[in-house]
């Protein structure tokens, strides 16, 4: 190799490689905004990977829907069957909840509700980690801007929505990344803290302090809304153990098991409302 | 020389587009073939062995970032191991000869061990506690990496000496 090109590819490096520890290094401790850099990568790359996805989901329609009909008709039956039952279970809970409030009241709330919700699909998984953060095919354009709360299809709390936030794509952080961090309550004993993930599928439930009692293994821990960002009464997971912490005997250790599941968020809905009545 | 540059752009440019799509099929599949499959690696690796490392270094930074900007690391890890990555397996296949499945195989499993390494190395520096080892299911990704990479390389000789064949 003559001595030029090297110099030339001894220069690249070195440039490159600057390029990259000054970017790292503005960003840390991490924290910042966005930049625009990333910003602008981001709405570059991100409809191909919508494109992908839709393509995908297309092959994947084309097939479920014309060629493997095996098993529909029982597949039928069974959903008849799931219906009537989830009929009775609404029934039911319409009349208990009728017992609180009046229908007209019930039906007002109802309407508002579902004002509020975009359902999107996720076309993308964080890949770094999956436990981190996904991407979804709602942005600015279908209301979706930062700082809304995702729910899985059954309600159960996935995370929030953060930058960047394209014109039809959205990131949204996981319950389960390590800079997360969701204000809850335990259902039963009303232990109240704060569920951290810890970027694997269990998450914590810091700031409970040792001299409080009460909580057990399964108990339901629910959004208490306080965070400003996340609607109280959200579902988000249960605990999974409690033990003394022998780093920090002020604070009890609990780990929190989140509800939501990866093969159950193939749609998300977007809570569009923020607690408190911000949109 | 101009010229030259600004078609490796456009190539690397167009290697990086091949990688999003892959990421994103890989994506669809399940979370859990992200983790044992980084198709930027098989991008970079790919094209650095075949273009040298000039070319390997542009395309591992433009791989990388796109790979940072769909992650919620922090911005530039990923670009800077990559960039290392495609720089020196570009540098070293000119160096010794990498042609055979096996050396192939094998030199592209120290590359891909070396940029997890280094991956590793920045993210518990710069993002403490971050590194996650999915049941030690991670450290089968520089071996599914190796493997992808030079089966491609296995498969474009075969359609070459196929074609050659027919001519």
């Amino acid at each position: 190799m003559p001595i030029r090109e090297k110099r030339r590819s001894a220069l690249v490096l070195a440039g490159l490689t600057a390029f990259h520890v000054l970017l790292i290094s503005i960003q840390v401790p991490r924290g910042a905004e966005k930049s625009l850099f990333e910003r602008s990568v981001f709405f570059l790359f991100s409809p191909v990977q919508r494109a992908v996805s839709g393509g995908v989901r297309g092959v994947e329609s084309l097939w479920n829907g014309y060629i493997d009909l095996r098993g529909v008709r029982s597949e039928n039956q069974k959903l008849k069957k799931d219906i009537f039952f989830l009929n009775q279970d609404l029934r039911f809970l319409e009349d208990r909840l009728r017992f609180f409030r009046s229908e007209a009241q019930l039906r007002e709330n109802l309407a508002d509700f579902r004002g509020t919700i975009v359902p999107a699909r996720v076309i993308g998984v964080d890949s770094a980690n999956p436990n981190q953060s996904i991407v979804i095919d709602k942005g600015r354009l279908d209301g979706v801007g930062k700082d809304m709360a995702v729910c899985d299809r059954f309600g159960y709390l996935v995370g929030r929505t953060i930058e960047p936030v394209s014109l039809k794509e959205t990131m949204v952080q996981l319950i389960t990344d390590k800079d997360s961090s969701v204000s809850v309550v335990s259902a039963v004993d009303r232990l109240t803290g704060s569920m951290t993930g810890r970027s694997d599928p269990v998450c914590e439930l810091r700031y409970v302090l040792a001299s409080v009692t009460g909580g057990r293994p399964g108990e339901e821990l629910l959004t208490t809304g306080y965070d400003k960002i996340y609607p109280p009464g959200i579902r988000v997971g249960r605990i999974q153990s409690l033990e003394k912490d022998e780093a920090s005997p002020i604070f009890r250790r609990i780990l929190a098991a989140p509800y939501f599941r990866f093969n159950t968020i193939d749609v998300v809905a977007v809570l569009t409302e923020r607690p408190g009545g911000g949109g | 020389m101009r010229e030259s540059v600004a078609k490796d752009v456009l190539r690397a440019f167009l290697a990086t587009l091949a990688a999003v799509l892959v990421y994103s099929v890989a994506g669809g599949a399940g979370p859990a073939l992200l983790v044992v499959l980084n198709a930027f690696s098989v991008v970079v690796l790919y094209f650095s062995v075949r273009r040298g490392e000039v070319f390997g270094a542009l395309l591992g930074t433009m791989c990388g970032l796109v790979q940072d900007t769909f992650s919620l690391g922090v911005f530039g890890v990923a670009g800077l191991t990559k960039t290392l990555l495609g720089f020196w397996t570009g540098y070293i296949s000119r160096r010794i000869d990498v042609a055979p499945f096996a050396r192939n195989a094998l030199f592209m499993l120290v590359m891909s061990v070396l940029e997890m390494a280094l991956w590793v190395l920045i993210t518990a520096v710069v993002r403490q506690g971050s590194v996650n080892w999915h049941g030690g299911l991670v450290l089968l990704q520089p071996l599914v990496t190796a493997v992808l990479g030079s089966s491609l390389f296995a498969l474009e000789r075969r359609i070459r000496a196929r074609s050659s064949r027919g001519a």
